[in-house]
Formats: C-alpha cells, structure tokens, sequence
C-alpha cells in the first residue's frame, strides 16, 4: 500500500472519518481494469476536493476521479492507482433557470436523477448514453460519451457553457460561464470533456437545456442488402428532413435488441430514424419517410407503438450492456468514419471478423460512428487471442482520415494493445497541456492516448 | 524594422508580399474595434511553407507575430500591439476540399465566410455562422475569434462548425488537430484553438462542418411601443422554447439611425423592433411563426409582419447588417460592447443601459441578439475631447459590471483581445488566469504569437483608445 498512514489520517481530517474507505472489500468496488487502490475518499464539497487533490500532488498519489463507476472499463488500465476520489456525494443542482435555459449542476448528481427534474419543465439535457441509469454527469463529461440524440444536438462538446474544476496542480479554477454564448477566454472545458480525468477533476458543469419535444415516433425501414439501407440513410441525409436519431442495425446486431423478433428482423439490415417535434413535424417525416424507404425499395417499412419505440431506443443506447449479455468476451470497436465509407469499412471490418471466426454485430451512426461488436461465445485463450488479432486489424482500418477505438474489451487485450489507436503528431501538444495542468501526473496516469 | 529582415523576408516571400512603408502599414494600423497599434511590417504568404519560414524568422529575431485575416474583428485581436510582423492570410484564399457527401470543406484561413457558403450552395449546404461582416471577413478570422452572427441562435458559433485544423507553432512545426470525422481521440485540441485569437497557433486549414439550408425560412418583424414589451417577448419567447434561427432587437433610437440610412422599412415612431426568424421544414416553420406572433401580440406588439418575399426579407436583414454604419453617421466615435447575460434578465438590463447612459449624459443605443442574451450597447461620444472619452469608458464599465453581475460574460462573440484584456479579472480569478497562462505557453512559450491579447498587461482601461470609423465600418 502506497499510501501511509500520516497519509490516510490527513485524507480523514479532509473529508471526514466516515467518508474514508480503508477496508479492501470496500475497494475493491473501486478497482479500474482490475487495479485496486489503496484508499477510497468520498468528498461533500468542491473545497474538499481541492483539499484531497492538493494532498495526493503532495504525496504523490495516482489519484483517479470516479462517479457510478460504469465506464471505467474505457480507456487503458491505471499505470497507478493509489486514491479513488469518489464524487457521487457531490449531487446538487446548483442553479436552474428554465427561462433562460441553463443549467449549473455538480458532476456526481446521475443523469436520469438530473433529467427527472428537468421534465418537469418540460426540458432534458441530450446526454443519454449507455448506463443512463446509473451514470453520473462527470462520468459522462469524462468519456464524452454520447447516444443515438447526438444526430441532433451532438456531444457535451456542444452544450456544455463552463465547467469548474481543480487541476493536477490542486489549483480551483473554471472556464466558460453560464450564458448560452460566451467567447471570454480559452475554452479549456474542451479540452476537460473526453479527457477522461487525466488534466483535473471536474467538481461543476454548466449546460444548455433543450425543450423536450411534444411530439417523437420511429420509423423502421428493413433491407436484405446493407447497400440499400445505407443508401437509404444517405438519401435521408441529402433531404431537409431533420431526424432526431439515425441509425442502422446489421441483422445479429437487430437480433440482440429485439431477440422475439417482435419489430426488428434478424435477417435484415433494419434502418431505425426517430422524428421530434410537434405533430405536423413527425407526421412529415413519418410520410416522407414511407416516400424514401420505397424508394429506396426497403423490404418493410413499419412505424413503431410507443412501447416498441422505447424498448428500440432503449436497446441501442445500452449497446454495451447488450454485447455485454451475449457474449462473455464482447469487444466494441468505435470506427469513427466518414458516412460515404461506411460501406467500405463495414465490408473491411466483417472480413476480419469472419476470417477469425468470431461473430460480429454491427450498430452504425449516421453521425459518423460504426460500433462494431466482436461477440466470442467463450472467453479462453484462444479466443482472446483471436479477438486480440481481430482488434489490432480493425484498428488499423483507417480510410480517409477517420479513428479507430478500443472502446469496450476484456481487460485482457489491453495488456499488447493501446486501446485509443496509434498516436498522431499532436501527441507532443497534448503532453505539455498534460504538464500544464497535472505537472506530477497524479491524475488518472497511464489511462489516456500515448500512455498519457 | 531592420533592413536585413525586411530584405530576408522578401526573400522568402517575393518583395510584394512585404509591406513596409509607413503609407502601407497604415491601414493594418486598424480593425472594426476602437483600438490602434502600428506594425513594423505586413507580410502576405501564399502556403503554409511560407507562413513556416515567415516564423521561423521571427522567432530567430524575437520578432511578434500577429495572424490577420479581413481585419474585420473587433476587439483589436489582429493589431500588432507590441508591433513586429502582421500576417494577412488573404492570399491563403482557396477552398480546397468539398466534401459534399459528408458536408464539410477542407479551407484556408483567407476564404471569405459568405463566399464558402455560396461555393457549396448548389448542393443545397452552407457555412452556419454567419457573422455580419460576413461578406468580407474570413474562416480564419472567424476560427481565431470564434466568431458568432445572428443565427448561431439556432446553429451554434463557430466551434460547433469546426472538426479540423492544421496549426504552424510559433518554433515553426506544423501539426494538425481533429480531423474529417468525429470523436477524434484524444484532447479536443480543436475546440481549444478555435477562439484562441491567435495567442497559440496560427491557423493555416481548417476543415468545418456544411450545413443543409433549410427547406422553408419565414422573417418576422415585430414592432412596439415599448421597450419592456420587446424584452418580455424574448424572454417569453426563450422561455416557451420555441428557439427562432435568429432574434434580433434594435431600439428605437438604433432603428431611426438605421432607416435614415437604409431604408430597411423599420417604423419611426416605435419604440423597439425585434426581427426574427424561424427556419426548417415548411410544417416547423409555420408553427413557430405562429407561436412567435401569438407571444408578440401578448406582450402588446403593435403589429407583426411577415416578409412576403425574399426582397424584402434581404431589406429587413440589410437594416440589421448595416446598422453600425448607420450610428457611424451619427457621431464622432461610438464604443461598441458584446457583453452577455441570462435572457431571463434582458428587461431589468436594457433599464439599466438606459439609466447608466443618463447619469453619465450619453445617448447609448441598443441592437442585439436578443435570443441568446448578447448585447451590443452602442455609446455615441466625442473621442476629441478627452473628458468625454473619460466618461465614455467609465460609462461601459458600468455597464459591464452590471452583466456580470447578474452572472453574465464579458464577450459574446467579438472575443477579448486588447479591448477587454483589462477586464478579464472581473471574470476570472488569478488561478484561472494562471492555468490560462500555462496553456497558453504550452503552445507559444515565448509569447511571440499575437502578445499582448486576452492576458492583461497592467496597464489599465484607459489605454482603449477611441478613433471615428469610416461608414463602410463592420458591424457585428
């Protein structure tokens, strides 16, 4: 254990005796990749937090910043790991302001908690990615993880106005503000959301809320041939129509959302648009849509009950969750893309599926993203062998310009592979930014792009 | 500046790519802001090669570096503060990439806003932000300052637009950032240069997001007898959601400057306008105009008209876009700000405006993006006369403070520059402005690139130095 006792007392005089955790069962439960820290602390304020975080710099303690603890399987194993600092006490919403439209929370309040209270006047923050029970605010900040709702209002990157924070350094500071548009200094919440708590722990996010629509409905569109519904999608994508999610499901993929067969076909490529807004807006889509896909000669075309709309959405938001369930060795690699590629790289990416016989499903994003799930049946050696060769090709399918991640995967491939790709020539820029704000790498060291 | 470097950047450059004469240097002296500062010399490279060599030079010779684009901006983030080298990207002017199918274009910094967006047209896209120097000013220039326009409202500012850039560091290394795609890994590199205001990098490509035009567009004009009632309205309007692409707000005073001199058909004897917008499908289009109209005429508009045609919807905007030049006519010089505040405040705010403007004797004119909170108050004064331009900056102080103390930020979209450098403490702490700093010498350590911008220099507001503008002025 790295972390003494002169050490563990200081921690408890921060945050008090109860909100320390010793015991290793209790650890345990904060273990990133198989890593177990030595001490666990649950901070109320963002001064405690500025407190804890000063301390680790002092004692050097690899400290990594955790919330519902969902995605921690993102990113590389910690190459140290001595001080979990939980946030979920840290759940209050700061200010709400539904006339103006923003919003000031603390980042362990979770976001199906924080979106309740939004409903209630008729609002939402559009961050509804996979574990949208449990995760919280930061974890998703931290991940930049998003949902199918990203066709429309794209990322946190988006909609995030300013967020608190304490650096590596132990220093509180913020960036941005709370008004919907502001250009006063350096955006350095950018650089925050997707850094996955390796620059500073991110104590308060301040967003833009949207509207929720009075009116939403999904079209289905099924196809034999994957050419045609990507066809399908591009047609969509040349049109005036604004769907609010756009995405296609390959058959195994269909299969795995709706194994009774009850709306999707598992023999299909099933392309699935929800439309938004009031009645005459979905009502518009949902014709031109029926125009579209006949054209596009789909095999079927369908508009979901409310209540298949919601197990559809429900189901490939939790992609993760769903591979998780088929197979005891899922593997999801993110191929960010360029959409007319889609093709070419869905073709390059089943080949080495096949070729290492390893059943393969397939969720593309008409945003610009291809999940593609290598589900194992088993989890032995060879299979993991196999599947570690399949993700170091797939990584290395890169057409024009797009990225390859290793965004889910047994810790096991993680030991030869870099999960975030090969390193670009930005790498130098990102390492002296790392140095800016954690100049004794105690945060999250070890997790991010080129050992970063 | 010594003859040696002028002679090696000719070499490098051909000697018309090098300006030097003090005739010349005389208008890069300027930018749309009040702000002045003379360059020793003005350089003109045609790729990015150039602009390594133009730097690498620079740095041998401690000389600064200041990117310019149109020299349209207005905070005097393209003034040479220290002096040293201005670097016009207009020669850097191609488009070089249209990527249609997956709507974006690859640009150089010098590409005019409007003239992508007429580039990409017949395929049915365009560039979203749509600063209103749009027709002059460049992608580079509105990368730097992150540049905003009335219908960011609905599509974002700049950064929402950009996925890509390719940077030249002040050592002379040239690095690329983002890309074509989404979710490039690692630090969003990208969304911190945009906005940077050439304080880290210069920008030398940018690759930026099209935009599907909108299917059907409907302009509204609303009219009132009262200030408070156009406020309201926005604030109802926000309120219910119903997100106009654009809500902009010109007072009364604002509008009869404006109509003198445009003709934009905004009525003389109201008391505020609010012209607004709403765009999409034909169905979304209709509703919201209906639903903009029935809270305009709640809150007492005297009338609301829709444009009937495209000529006239162009008037309406050209009364908007031209407005600047307008007060120009008006008065020796005039001090624009770009604060921002919660649009739940607006009523309490344009109050205010008026109330501060009255204790220190000045006609302060208001025409702003209503939508989003961003106020352009305009003080009118004499910047001969040395006591009123006293009053002029106490008279924006005031009503700076008062925006942020209601929780609102300094600029908007005109960005910080040498304009609000000053007044960066009142947002930030010295611990922000720390680690500020440290970013920023992560990229330009010996602060050559564009010093003197965004960080305070200790030398206080008065240094805002107020000039008359020509008519042909940019406006926000």
């Amino acid at each position: 254990m790295r972390t003494g006792t002169a050490a563990a007392t200081r921690l408890a005089d921060v945050v008090g005796a109860e909100h320390l955790i010793l015991e290793p069962e209790s650890l345990a439960r904060y273990a990133v990749d198989g890593v177990t820290p030595a001490v666990a602390v649950r901070p109320g304020t963002a001064r405690e937090v500025t407190e804890v975080v000063r301390l680790a710099r002092s004692e050097k303690l690899a400290t990594i910043p955790l919330g519902a603890r969902k995605l921690t399987g993102i990113g590389m194993p910690p190459a140290r790991f001595d001080l979990a600092l939980d946030l979920t006490r840290l759940g209050r919403v700061l200010a709400y302001d539904p006339g103006d439209l923003t919003l000031s929370v603390e980042v362990g309040l979770r976001i199906a908690r924080l979106n309740e209270t939004l409903a209630e006047k008729n609002q939402f923050l559009p961050l509804l990615t996979p574990f949208h029970s449990e995760v919280t605010i930061g974890g998703i900040l931290a991940t930049n993880l998003s949902g199918p709702q990203r066709h429309a209002y794209g990322t946190a990157r988006d909609f995030v106005l300013g967020l608190e924070f304490v650096t590596g350094a132990g220093e509180c500071a913020k960036s941005g503000g709370r008004v919907v548009k502001n250009v006063t200094g350096y955006d350095l919440h950018k650089l925050l959301i997707g850094s996955l708590g390796t620059l500073a722990v991110i104590t308060v996010a301040n967003f833009r809320t949207f509207p929720l629509p009075p009116a939403q409905t999904t079209l289905v569109a099924v196809f034999a041939e994957r050419s045609r519904a990507l066809g399908l999608q591009e047609a969509i994508q040349r049109s005036p129509l604004a769907p609010h999610a756009l995405e296609i499901l390959s058959p195994a993929m269909a299969g795995l959302l709706d194994p009774d067969q009850r709306f999707l076909s598992a023999r299909h490529w099933s392309l699935l648009a929800a439309a938004a807004g009031n009645q005459r807006v979905v009502e518009r889509h949902a014709s031109d849509l029926q125009q579209m896909a006949e054209h596009a000669r789909a095999d079927s075309f369908r508009r979901l009950t409310r209540e298949e709309e919601k197990t559809a959405w429900t189901s490939v938001r939790e992609y993760p969750a769903v591979a998780a369930q088929a197979s005891p060795a899922a593997t999801i690699v993110k191929m960010n893309t360029p959409p007319t590629r889609f093709g070419e790289r869905l073709a390059q990416a089943m080949r080495i599926a096949e070729a290492h016989e390893l059943p393969w499903a397939a969720l593309v994003r008409a945003a610009g993203i291809i999940y593609f799930l290598l589900l194992p049946g088993r989890k032995d050696e060879a299979t993991l062998r196999s599947l570690e060769e399949a993700a170091r090709e797939l990584m290395r399918v890169a057409v024009n310009g797009g990225s390859v991640v290793l965004e889910w995967c047994p810790a096991e491939l993680k030991r030869g592979t870099n999960v975030w790709g090969s390193a670009r020539g930005d790498l130098r820029l990102m390492r002296k930014l790392k140095a800016a704000f954690d100049p004794d790498n105690v945060l999250s060291p070890g997790r991010y792009l080129g050992g970063i | 500046m010594n003859r040696r470097i002028l002679t090696e950047l000719a070499r490098l450059l051909g000697k018309e790519n090098v300006l030097h004469e003090p005739e010349d240097l005389l208008l890069y002296e300027y930018d749309g802001s009040v702000e002045v500062a003379r360059p020793d010399c003005v350089v003109f490279p045609r790729s990015t090669e150039e602009v390594v060599g133009i730097v690498r030079l620079a740095s041998r010779h401690a000389i600064p570096v200041v990117g310019r684009g149109a020299g349209t901006g207005l905070s005097g983030g393209a003034l040479a503060r220290h002096g040293g080298i201005i670097m016009v990207f207009s020669r850097m002017n191609r488009i070089l990439e249209l990527d249609l199918e997956n709507q974006r274009a690859v640009v150089q910094p010098g590409v005019v806003n409007l003239d992508l967006s007429k580039a990409v047209e017949h395929a049915g896209l365009y560039f979203a932000p749509d600063p209103s120097s749009q027709k002059a000013c460049t992608i580079g220039g509105n990368v730097a300052e992150n540049a905003g326009g009335p219908h960011t409202l609905a599509y974002g500012v700049t950064t929402n637009h950009v996925t890509g850039l390719e940077l030249v560091l002040p050592n002379g290394e040239v690095v690329r950032v983002g890309s074509k795609t989404v979710d490039t890994p690692g630090y969003d590199l990208t969304g911190l240069l945009v906005g940077s205001e050439g304080t880290l990098a210069l920008i030398t490509e940018i690759t930026v997001k099209l935009s599907r035009l909108p299917e059907a567009v409907k302009t509204l004009l609303a009219v009132f007898d009262a200030v408070d009632d156009a406020t309201e309205t926005v604030v109802d309007i926000t309120a219910r959601a119903i997100t106009p692409a654009a809500c902009e707000m010109l007072d009364g005073w604002t509008l009869r400057a404006v109509e003198a001199f445009v003709h934009a058909g905004f009525p003389l004897d109201s008391a505020a306008v609010l012209l607004m917008e709403v765009e999409g499908l034909r169905e979304a289009v209709e509703w919201q105009a209906e639903q903009v109209r029935e809270v305009c005429l709640r809150h007492r508009a005297r009338e609301v008209r829709v444009a009937r045609d495209e000529a006239e919807r162009q008037r309406l905007w050209s009364g908007r876009k031209n407005a600047f030049g307008a007060v120009g006519r008006l008065s020796p010089s005039y001090y624009v700000q770009d604060g921002v505040i919660p649009r739940t405040k607006l009523p309490v705010t344009l109050r205010k405006i008026d109330e501060i403007g009255r204790n220190h004797g000045f006609q302060i004119g208001n025409i702003f993006h209503a939508g989003d909170g961003n106020l352009h108050p305009i003080i009118l004064f004499d910047s001969r006369d040395a006591e009123q331009f006293e009053r002029a900056v106490a008279t924006a102080s005031e009503i700076m403070a008062f925006c942020l103390s209601l929780g609102g930020a300094l600029t908007g979209e005109h960005g910080v520059g040498m304009e609000k450098s000053e007044l960066m403490p009142l947002m930030f702490t010295p611990e922000d402005m720390a680690l500020m700093r440290r970013v920023h010498d992560a990229f330009n350590p010996t602060g050559l690139l564009n010093p003197g911008k965004i960080f305070p220099t200790g030398k206080g507001c008065g240094e805002i130095r107020a000039q008359p503008l020509p008519l042909s002025a940019t406006s926000p």
